[in-house]
């Protein structure tokens, strides 16, 4: 008994410096397995509330396959449901996001919806025109969940918990490298999610790994090509020990994938998106180890779902419930080939959307 | 020596005669210092010389391992070939600002041809450059028939390459290339350097000794220094204008074909990101070796030049806009020196 009294004395000095590797691998098993759905809130008879209601939604860009992707979620949705959405054209461009705000108040729609990473300060007056003419205006996968509030002028917000995807990235590191990681995190700071991302993967790191290194370079978006390659190169001849690259946004595999090939090193790179090419890339190479996606169709459903409560006075539902899922070369068959971003997380949202609400 | 050879330096004699003419409101140039035009032609290799050991002195365990040399010459090889390319219509007296693009759309069509499609590498590398021959030769149309600034021509141009490129790829990026291209490009080494280095190497001596030794070099620089002068010399300035931007697509394109071959994958926007790099390049190139000039191997070390600098500042783990600065000062500053060796003339 003083034996074990001593022991259990022992664990607790030791243990703040001991890695947290039943949670971390806890983490991991948890968004390892397909993606189950879980109600944003209570069921409502969606067809007889939005009978005489429109929805306008604002793509961040439609050159971009990510909102794209999301539009089409959100099409989806409006169909099954039975009201009319427009998706509107842009190409990353705020005078056709206001073209959009004005199409939407000329032709009368209920709400207009900010898809996928327009910056809504960007647009206030504009906001602000729209709703004193009546019009709802939300925003759909823009702020993080639990560290970034939503604009007070905004009228509703469906927001991702970026976090969660942080701490994912970080634990898996931490599962293969035994809590050893000396990771170099990339990010563009000027992109709002890189902040959450960032902040989670090394805060994880920071409180849960004391034998664990993080590095963090910030590379902005246009930069990507020219500066990014070299950066992540030169750190990885400073620092061969490196084990793992770790950008917030599995985009910049393209860059990273050659600087970790061309500077001999054997890192390996984890991330979040589950954009369709890296999820190619993990398929066909050995650099992308492990990248943690979100069913873009589901992010769409969801969002419409957010939108539907906002139209129909419900309580706002402020957190879109689409989970994480882990792809590894073991699962990523399962994505499509080539992949796409909807493939692999099952489609269990569909039938849940319309069962809460209210269509069979 | 032959007859014609004979006739074509009196003639260039004459044109050179007459081009201080044209030009040289200006007396003939004075006599210089050997000293002052030496330090003037071997300035930057001074100065790289020069960065390499300020850096070292902080990082010299990066800074002077031959690996970091061998990892940056085999990245940076594509920013060469584009350079390359864009000093030959730069010599002519023309800017084109669509080299990025064609890169770009170069890089796609090998990645949706090989990829989408199934060609085999091969095929799609030589429509690559089939297709960036075509984007010189509808500038050329632009600027030379219809006589609109080769600047306006090639920003429109540009342009809707770019549209193009969103167009064919569906705005994805596209991975999956053939090996055996990356095999070329990057994997395979000599002197631990990657190939797409020596190919960049070889392509700099090539257009150096066309420059420096040809009658077409001659031409081109005579083209780029009065247009008016050249004509009346006998020299067909239309055709030498057009095939410089035929070669300047061209060469851009195969910039793209070693951007492919470096990521296995194509995407269709970051090509255009190099076209800042490329013209500083070039500019901060002109200023050396062959001070004046726009020239290949002027331009080969401006390129590592500028690699250097940005290897030793991520080894000093500066922050990322500082970088921004060394690239963007370096293209002013390359462009105030070279207008201080044209005695500050306005430029063309």
């Amino acid at each position: 008994m003083k034996y074990l009294a001593s022991a259990a004395t022992l664990a607790l000095f030791a243990s703040p410096a001991l890695a947290d590797m039943d949670a971390a691998r806890a983490l991991v098993a948890q968004y390892s397995a397909l993606p189950a759905f879980e109600a944003p809130g209570d069921p409502f008879d969606a067809r007889a509330c939005m009978a005489d209601k429109s929805m306008f939604v604002v793509p961040l860009t439609n050159a971009n396959p990510f909102n794209a992707a999301i539009s089409a979620g959100m099409s989806q949705a409006a169909e099954i449901v039975g009201f009319n959405l427009r998706n509107w054209d842009t190409q990353m461009d705020p005078t056709q996001w206001i073209q959009g705000i004005n199409t939407a108040m000329a032709e009368g729609y209920d709400l207009i919806d900010l898809q996928g990473g327009i910056p809504a300060e960007m647009l206030a007056p504009q906001i602000g025109e729209a709703q004193a003419a009546g019009i709802k205006v939300t925003a759909t996968h823009l702020w993080d969940a639990t560290t970034q509030e939503t604009a007070a002028f905004m009228d509703g917000a469906a927001n991702t918990d970026y976090v969660t995807f942080g701490h994912i990235i970080a634990a898996w590191a931490m599962v293969q490298t035994e809590g050893k990681v000396n990771a170099l995190v990339l990010g563009p700071d000027e992109i709002p999610p890189t902040a959450p991302l960032r902040d989670a993967i090394i805060g994880y790191l920071a409180e849960n790994c004391p034998d664990c290194k993080t590095t963090y370079i910030n590379v902005p978006v246009n930069d990507w090509a020219t500066l990014g390659q070299s950066a992540v190169q030169n750190a990885l001849l400073a620092d061969p020990s490196i084990n793992y690259v770790l950008p917030v946004y599995d985009s910049m595999a393209q860059f990273i994938a050659p600087a970790i090939q061309i500077s001999g090193s054997s890192a390996k790179m984890v991330s979040y998106n589950g954009t369709p090419f890296v999820l190619d890339m993990m398929r066909d190479g050995d650099i992308i180890e492990m990248v943690v996606g979100e069913s873009l169709g589901w992010v769409g459903m969801a969002g419409v779902d957010a939108n539907m409560r906002v139209l129909c006075g419900l309580p706002p539902v402020t957190v879109l419930n689409t989970p994480a899922y882990i792809f590894t070369d073991e699962n990523v068959a399962t994505a499509g080939m080539p992949a796409n971003y909807n493939d692999g997380y099952g489609d269990t949202f569909i039938s849940g959307f319309t069962a809460l609400w209210g269509i069979e | 020596m032959t007859q014609s050879t004979a006739d074509y330096d009196r003639r260039i004699a004459d044109l050179e005669a007459r081009l201080r003419a044209f030009e040289g409101r200006l007396p003939p140039p004075a006599q210089r210092p050997r000293t002052a035009e030496m330090a003037e032609r071997f300035g930057l290799l001074v100065a790289w010389v020069l960065l390499i050991l300020v850096l070292g002195w902080f990082k010299p365990d990066q800074m002077f391992a031959w690996n970091s040399y061998a990892v940056m010459f085999g990245s940076t090889a594509m920013i060469v070939v584009l350079t390359l390319g864009l000093l030959i219509p730069l010599t002519t007296g023309d800017f084109d600002l669509s080299v990025a693009s064609t890169m770009a759309l170069a890089s796609m069509l090998i990645a949706v041809l090989n990829v989408r499609m199934g060609w085999s590498i091969e095929g799609a590398i030589v429509m690559a450059l089939l297709a960036g021959m075509a984007v010189g030769a509808v500038n050329a149309v632009f600027v030379l028939w219809f006589g609109i600034h080769s600047l306006i021509v090639t920003l429109g141009t540009g342009y809707f390459i770019n549209g193009i490129v969103l167009w064919i790829s569906g705005s994805n990026v596209i991975s999956g290339v053939s090996m055996d291209l990356v095999n070329v490009v990057i994997l395979t080494r000599f002197l631990g350097i990657p190939l797409a280095f020596w190919f960049a190497t070889a392509l700099t001596v090539v257009i150096w000794y066309a420059f420096q030794h040809t009658a077409l070099g001659r031409r081109l620089l005579f083209v780029g220094r009065g247009r008016e002068v050249a004509r009346l010399s006998g020299v067909n300035v239309a055709r030498v204008r057009a095939g410089s931007l035929i070669a300047s697509g061209a060469i851009a394109a195969l910039a793209g074909v070693l951007y492919t071959g470096m990521r296995g994958a194509a995407d269709p926007s970051s090509a255009l990101s190099f076209l800042l790099p490329a013209f500083a390049a070039a500019f901060l190139g002109s200023t050396t070796l062959y001070p004046g000039r726009f020239n290949a191997p002027g331009a080969f070390v401006a390129v590592f030049f500028l690699s250097t600098g940005i290897m030793g500042l991520n080894f000093l783990g500066v922050p990322s806009f500082v970088q921004n600065l060394f690239y963007g000062g370096g293209l002013v500053v390359a462009v105030s020196i070279s207008q201080l060796i044209r005695k500050r003339r306005p430029m063309d």
